[in-house]
């Protein structure tokens, strides 16, 4: 368990020497204190350098705190199951956002319409698209994933919910964009 | 401020007589979204936002508000630039974003007055040097005494601009000013009245409490009197050749047709200049009146913000 | 104007608000409706296990200003909302820990010890009863040490504290957040440094946002709501449902127990209680006014309090805590539900938060604008009337009237909480986790937004699974922009002075205490571990 700390602690060493000299004089324009126009100000590099200095002594006391344990320790399980739970956002995510101007492509190509997905972005169904099946699957393959399979009650809870939301968010309000509608 | 509201109102009629026949031909396309480049709750956010309303109510155009704040306008600049130019997409900022927050900032601005197409004005700044009533200075003149007397004076600015044109005023008395820089006027209030700051500059939210008695304006930074405080003087009768001139800002992306831009500045400058409508009502309240200037009066307006910018930069360097 | 004065606006401005509907001809103004349905809402939260008061005040937050819109009068039906989550999640969370043995709220996990016992010895109501009414008392006792401190602290440091000492009071509060919360100062302080860091991106007073790599989406810097989510709500549904996609489901078979015998709370009950609860009343609002030490701990101190005085008086066969003693009900109840109030004199006269409930009032208030906590509220103008302090006497209004609530219905609706157990986790947290998304994209309209908030619950998972409080980063990040602020305007107010924070006395003592916190903490954790 000390060997843990003392792995944690120097990954924000090395994150906060990383942070105080190669990212703040590379990705900062003002140094710690600037001379502006003639007058002496503190410049845009001190607040991140202080931010690193404190993650710096976080790390160091934290490799010489003795065992402030918790029994918790990651392990690459651990980041397995974030990486599937990332994947699963990121196509729930993806579906929110194209699904819509999708679907109006496929219709041109068909039809003799020449929809564009931006002016529907606050019509119905369209602005409602990508948000059912966006989020819809995320909320369905979520449960699948704790249930170990793939079910119609979980299909239908997402559907319901996802319903229930529009209801809440969009329905009563006049102003409010359901995602992705603010984007596209 | 007189002879501008009479410009701005002639330039406003000129455009609205023409921009009749306009309007009833341009609409929108779908949602317009309205990005804000001031905080949430404040004067400047709340004016705008109920100019979206009136614009919705009256022409039935759905605008969607959304705050893009900070770096005095320029993080709007820099999205609304990329935004689509059909009239889908439009801001609201200061014409110091573009004028002296742009050429101060040179190449890193990330964008030129050529990126956009102005639109319309809605109102100017009564912006005055402030202090609280209590710490007994009635003019200018009673402050640099005491400056002159030892005193240490901190003076709150929310803009560069208007940090330059404080160290000029110290330069012209010739006093030392500490000059901290507070976000926004709101900013300024608060450190008057906690006693961080000595005085300050107010871009109008100082009138009431001035008008209650709480604070005095000692001079004013425009180039005409304050509406609440005539007898404060103005920069260019201290001798400064330079003042805070400078406007809300309606803007679009580059390439906005004629007709959308004509629309869009006549709908916003109907709604600012009738006083009963709520945007209307407030921005007399609460700016001073309505200044709409748009088309090629308000092109000129840009052009110069621009130009007297580095003469600004120059003389308090 | 004078303090009655402002008192009496406050009342006003919540009872005589903006009528909501009238009953039997009597006009119910709407913050008065939105503390009531906040309260619902916060006993339902509470007694299901997975959900917390802070989930739904963030759910709650974008929906409630899109219904009030960004202005001044929006504030106090918002508030008052906020305010009956947090009111009534604290009662709720009792609720499964009583009768299922599953806390609904971390900080209820003491009160399983004895209150679970209780229910399987059939007293199983009167457990509940006993709770809500130390959890109801602890609660009082704490608004009114809030209303009566909170403007005097504000005072105070208004009148004493120049620029350079609001800095080092910053600095001070900072060094105590990151050495209290958690297990290890180091942690703290890493957790602390990583809200700084990413609150400084894209801000700063160049003209190029810093850290910013130069893209756009990163040049307005992360947006509040997406980090303060992010690290505390969405890094909790990451980490559940990994835990429940590992223990599989668990069978939800729940037992029902039988209950019989007297169920009531008689006068000699509480009698017998109102020591119990009394000191861990006072435990609670001590530990609640300082910032970041949370009402977990709260819990365990009243509750290890409470075994103290209980074993120097019990009779020879009463039960022990842990083994269903009432006593140990009463003060961990009374102990967890006093920190709330006690928790906003940090955030209205210093607008520094100290737990998550008082990080999302303050979100309500950056959000809307026209209320900015901190000492200028508690100003009395000469003349004119100062309107945030009308505000301030309104959330307190809104705060004894939800009590009001809780002395009167809060019991009943409690009570009938039970079923709330029977809701499995793993549907509704992958339905939090879309409405969280949901309501951070309504408020920023933008992909990018629901990305940052996925990174930052990225952090957050990893934070809990190494042992690290998220709560130092999400504070930090809230504060981290004033902290620079203030220092840059100290600088510039002494006239470019390097050793501004240490040049007057007052600043000087307070870094010389947030040196001492972190060293005396430091030490005392690791003496504790050995």
């Amino acid at each position: 368990m000390q060997r843990t700390n003392v792995i944690i602690g120097l990954v924000f060493v090395i994150v906060a020497l990383a942070v105080a000299l190669l990212l703040v004089p590379f990705d900062v324009e003002t140094s710690y204190f600037e001379k502006h126009r003639r007058q002496l100000n503190v410049g845009d590099s001190l607040a991140p350098t202080l931010a690193a200095a404190f993650i710096l002594f976080g790390g160091l006391l934290l490799i010489m705190e003795r065992c402030a344990n918790t029994h918790k320790q990651l392990s690459w399980a651990n980041f397995r199951y974030l990486l599937l739970f990332l994947l699963i956002i990121l196509f729930s995510l993806s579906l929110m956002r194209w699904t819509g101007p999708l679907v109006t492509g496929l219709l041109n190509l068909f039809t003799a319409d020449d929809l564009e997905y931006r002016p529907l972005r606050d019509t119905t169904p369209w602005k409602h698209l990508g948000f059912f099946f966006g989020g819809g699957f995320l909320i369905a393959s979520l449960i699948s994933l704790v249930d170990g399979k793939m079910t119609i009650r979980a299909v239908s809870i997402s559907v319901i919910a996802i319903f229930a939301m529009i209801a809440v968010y969009d329905l009563p309000f006049d102003d409010l964009l359901l995602p992705p509608n603010g984007d596209v | 401020m007189k002879k501008l509201l009479i410009a701005g109102v002639c330039a406003f009629g000129l455009v609205a007589g023409s921009a009749v026949s306009a309007m009833a031909e341009w609409a929108p396309s779908g949602p317009m979204k309205m990005m804000i480049a001031f905080k949430a709750g404040g004067g400047a956010d709340t004016q705008a936002r109920m100019i979206a309303e009136a614009l919705e109510e009256r022409h039935g155009w759905k605008v969607i508000p959304e705050n893009v704040t900070g770096k005095g306008g320029a993080n709007l600049a820099r999205a609304l630039k990329n935004e689509p130019n059909n009239g889908s997409a439009f801001g609201i900022a200061i014409t110091d974003t573009f004028g002296y927050g742009m050429v101060s900032a040179g190449d890193k601005a990330g964008f030129t007055q050529a990126d956009f197409t102005p639109l319309t004005t809605t109102a100017g700044f009564q912006m005055g040097v402030v202090a609280l009533t209590s710490k007994g200075w009635n003019s200018w003149d009673d402050l640099v005494a005491a400056a002159k007397g030892g005193q240490e004076i901190r003076f709150g600015a929310m803009s560069p601009k208007l940090a330059d044109l404080a160290y000029l005023l110290g330069q012209n008395a010739g006093i030392d000013l500490n000059i901290v820089m507070v976000k926004g006027g709101k900013g300024v209030m608060n450190g008057l009245n906690a006693g961080d700051l000595d005085i300050g500059w107010g871009a109008g939210i100082q009138a009431k409490a001035v008008k209650a008695g709480d604070m005095v304006n000692l001079v004013s930074g425009i180039s005409s009197k304050l509406v609440v405080s005539p007898d404060a003087p103005t920069m260019g009768e201290l001798g400064i050749d330079f003042n805070s001139d400078g406007y809300f800002l309606f803007t679009a992306p580059a390439g906005l047709s004629q007709e959308a831009r004509d629309a869009i500045a006549s709908a916003i400058g109907d709604i600012v200049n009738d006083p009963s409508t709520k945007a209307g009502g407030f921005i007399a309240k609460a700016f001073g009146g309505p200044v709409t200037i748009s088309g090629a009066e308000l092109d000129k307006v840009m052009a110069d913000a621009e130009s007297s910018a580095g003469a600004l930069m120059a003389a308090s360097e | 104007m004078g303090v009655f004065d402002y008192i009496q606006l406050g009342l006003e401005a919540v009872f005589l608000g903006p009528e909501f509907f009238s009953l039997l001809g009597i006009p119910i103004s709407i913050t008065l409706a939105m503390v009531f349905f906040g309260f619902l809402t916060g006993i339902a939260v509470g007694s299901t296990p997975g959900l917390a008061g802070p989930m739904a005040m963030a759910i709650a937050l974008p929906i409630l200003i899109s219904v009030f819109g960004f202005h001044p009068d929006a504030l106090l039906p918002i508030f008052g909302f906020l305010i009956g989550i947090m009111k009534g999640a604290t009662v709720g969370g009792a609720v499964p820990a009583i009768l299922f043995n599953t806390p609904g709220t971390p900080d209820a996990y003491m009160t399983t010890l004895d209150g679970y016992p209780l229910a399987q010895k059939g007293k199983a109501k009167k457990a509940l009863k006993l709770a809500h009414f130390s959890s109801v008392s602890g609660d009082t006792f704490s608004d009114v040490v809030l209303i009566i401190c909170a403007p005097f602290l504000a005072i105070l440091v208004e009148r004493y504290l120049d620029l350079p000492e609001k800095t080092s009071l910053l600095i001070l509060s900072f060094a105590f957040i990151a050495a209290v919360i958690g297990n290890s100062v180091g942690k703290g302080l890493i957790s602390m440094g990583l809200g700084l860091l990413a609150a400084y991106v894209g801000t700063g007073e160049d003209i190029y946002p810093r850290l910013s790599f130069g893209t756009q989406e990163l040049a307005r810097g992360f947006p509040v709501v997406t980090a303060v989510l992010g690290v505390l709500i969405l890094g909790e549904i990451f980490k559940s449902i990994e835990d429940l996609w590992r223990e599989k489901k668990q069978n939800g078979q729940i037992n029902v127990i039988e209950q019989s015998g007297d169920q009531n709370l008689h006068w000699a009950d509480i009698k017998r209680y109102a020591p119990y609860i009394g000191r861990s009343a006072v435990i609670g609002t001590v530990i609640g006014a300082l910032p970041g030490v949370g009402s977990t701990l709260a819990a365990t101190l009243g509750y290890t309090a409470g075994r103290r005085q209980y074993q120097k008086n019990k009779n020879a066969n009463d039960p022990n805590f842990g083994e269903g003693a009432p006593e140990g009900i009463a003060a961990t109840e009374a102990a967890n539900s006093s920190v709330s109030g006690a928790n906003l004199i940090p955030v209205l006269s210093l607008g520094i938060p100290g737990n998550a409930a008082a990080v999302f009032l303050i979100l309500a208030a950056e959000s809307i604008g026209g209320f900015n906590p901190g000492p200028g509220v508690f100003k009395i103008p000469s003349s004119g009337v100062n309107t945030e302090l009308v505000i301030a006497f309104g959330i307190f209004t809104t705060m004894f009237f939800a009590n009001a609530l809780n002395w009167t219905i809060g019991g009943y609706i409690m009570r009938s909480m039970g079923v709330m157990i029977r809701i499995p986790k793993h549907i509704l947290l992958p339905i939090v986790l879309l409405l969280t998304l949901t309501a951070i994209y309504v408020e920023q309209t933008r992909m990018e937004a629901m990305w940052f908030a996925i990174g930052f619950g990225v952090l957050g998972y990893l934070m809990r699974r190494i042992g690290m409080s998220p709560l130092p980063f999400v504070i930090a990040f809230i504060l981290g922009g004033r902290l620079e602020d203030t220092a840059r305007q100290a600088f510039q107010a002494t006239g470019g002075d390097y050793f501004f924070l240490f040049t007057s006395p007052v600043s000087f003592i307070f870094m010389l205490l947030a040196l001492a916190v972190i060293v005396y903490t430091a030490r005392h954790k690791k003496v504790q571990s050995e």
